[in-house]
């Protein structure tokens, strides 16, 4: 599995994770791609300063180790590859590198091959397999904005319940709570908890509640939709295309929408096609706009630059870590960054935040700094009994450090407007 | 550089004002229009600048920048001669 050089335009659901790590539908993309080759040994080749943690993550495999690829023959595999069902990606066949357009899809290469081509690093080695082996078009779904996930999260939900073995109800389902559709078309795990005046509506798709989820009364989830372990449905109305990922809890409204995990939503207020990152906490009525009052399409802060997704619905994309007060509103395709502190103002959030920078009262500011925010992120995480370990530390040290600049830049410009000596 | 230069760039950077115009009988709030963002911001900034630690009730008796100046090297001397003891 690797990690090509478009990273950054997943940014800021990618600061902190692999791009093979995003979730789309159920499972991550990197699931999704293991679960066609059960059983086969897996090398993974990612950003440097995401290895330490990511060696957490996938304890015994080979991370960044250009001389395991010497010893066999091998399937590279770009992680921003939504793999579906009917993609035919296997182990077996001829020599080849697969392309979508520019982008490397997925490389077949011996290892007679693999030995001629290895350089420096892995992009270099990357390069030269496609110089060296015969090239082809593929149709290939490669994860290119952070919307792209969002709108593939029904399909790929879809996906994912059909790859499960057992379909039905296995877990406490309560006698007032009621399944529009098929029962063969939800799945309800051993240790999950549906209880009275729920309702589960499968009639368009899906739904999966995996172990330990509790759905309180008067919530309502519409499939396609999945909800990950150990999360709390708290009287939301959970619309479709929605993925919750492990230990969040959940409120008000969803629809559209993928919080990756460990993150919080409990209250009122309307999250809609969005991508939450983990260890998000979106305060009370914090409500983001996914439509234009002119229904054009929605522009998206990337890269420095505001791109057209070419969507008219297009929600916000919030990096891990960061908080949103009471009373939020995030505008139309908003982007903030990791461990980012809004504030509402009364007014719709700007279209871009960035990472480690507070918004507060219509200005962008350093606020208690870095210091007392890893703090605050310590006690978050010990409150789900995890400790924040000294590798998401250094990583948040070197994220601080990348973004310097970009929040620089929108700090001085604030402090200028507010003496009056600015624009 | 001496703190009294540090402590002077810092408050002009954040307030966006002229190192002269800070004088140490400069009242924070009367003088230089400090705003609660930029009392959050420069406490944030002198502890990184300084690796120290300002309780916010310390912080908040500090209403001049001689008084700022003054509770830093106060501080520093404190945490020299605990790392003295120490070593």
């Amino acid at each position: 599995m690797f990690e090509d050089e478009k990273y950054e335009e997943l940014f800021p659901l990618s600061m902190t994770h692999a791009t093979f790590e995003l979730r789309c539908g159920y499972t991550t993309l990197l699931e999704k791609i293991l679960r066609r080759f059960p059983g086969v040994g897996v090398s993974y080749f990612l950003r440097d300063y995401l290895t330490p943690i990511f060696k957490r993550r996938v304890r015994g495999e080979a991370i960044n180790n250009l001389n395991i690829l010497k010893k066999d023959d091998f399937l590279l595999v770009n992680g921003r590859w939504l793999l579906s069902e009917r993609d035919k990606l296997t182990l077996e066949g001829d020599e080849e590198v697969g392309l979508y357009g520019q982008d490397i899809a997925f490389a077949r290469v011996r290892q007679n091959t693999i030995k001629g081509c290895l350089a420096e690093n892995f992009t270099k080695f990357l390069n030269n397999v496609k110089d060296k082996v015969e090239a082809k078009e593929v149709e290939a779904n490669l994860i290119s904005y952070p919307w792209n996930l969002v709108n593939n999260n029904p399909k790929a939900i879809e996906e994912d319940f059909k790859a499960f073995e057992k379909k039905g109800v296995f877990g406490k389902f309560s006698p007032q709570a009621i399944i529009e559709g098929k029962e063969e078309n939800v799945f309800i795990a051993e240790t999950a908890d549906v209880q009275p005046f729920a309702v589960l509506d499968a009639t368009h798709g899906p739904i999966i509640l995996d172990e330990g989820v509790k759905v309180f009364p008067f919530s309502r989830i519409e499939g396609p939709a999945s909800v990950g372990r150990d999360t709390q449905i708290l009287r939301a109305n959970i619309r479709e295309g929605t993925s919750i990922g492990p230990v969040c809890r959940v409120g008000g409204e969803v629809e559209a929408s993928i919080i990756h995990g460990y993150s919080n939503k409990y209250h009122t207020g309307f999250l809609g096609h969005a991508y939450v990152g983990e260890w998000v906490n979106l305060g009370a009525l914090t409500t983001n706009s996914d439509l234009k009052n002119d229904y054009s399409t929605v522009e998206v802060h990337i890269k420095g630059k505001l791109i057209d997704s070419g969507d008219t619905k297009v929600g916000c994309f919030i990096g891990d870590h960061t908080k949103t007060s009471v009373g939020c509103l995030l505008n139309t395709g908003a982007v903030i960054g990791v461990m980012s502190n809004v504030i509402a103002s009364g007014e719709p959030s700007p279209k871009f935040i960035p990472s480690f920078c507070w918004y507060f009262r219509g200005r962008f500011s350093k606020g208690w700094g870095f210091r007392r925010m890893i703090e605050t992120e310590r006690v978050v995480m010990d409150r789900r009994g995890i400790s924040l370990t000294e590798e998401e530390v250094t990583l948040f040290q070197t994220l601080y450090d990348l973004t310097r600049e970009e929040r620089e830049t929108l700090i001085k410009r604030s402090r200028a407007k507010l003496r009056g000596k600015g624009e | 550089m001496s703190v009294e230069k540090r402590v002077k760039s810092i408050i002009a950077e954040i307030l966006g004002l002229d190192k002269e115009e800070i004088k140490r009988d400069s009242i924070f709030v009367d003088n230089l229009g400090v705003e609660s963002l930029d009392v959050v911001e420069m406490i944030a900034a002198m502890e990184e600048e300084f690796d120290i630690e300002i309780p916010d009730e310390e912080a908040e008796r500090n209403v001049t920048v001689g008084q700022a100046i003054d509770y830093i090297k106060e501080k520093l001397k404190k945490k020299r001669a605990s790392k003295g003891k120490k070593d």
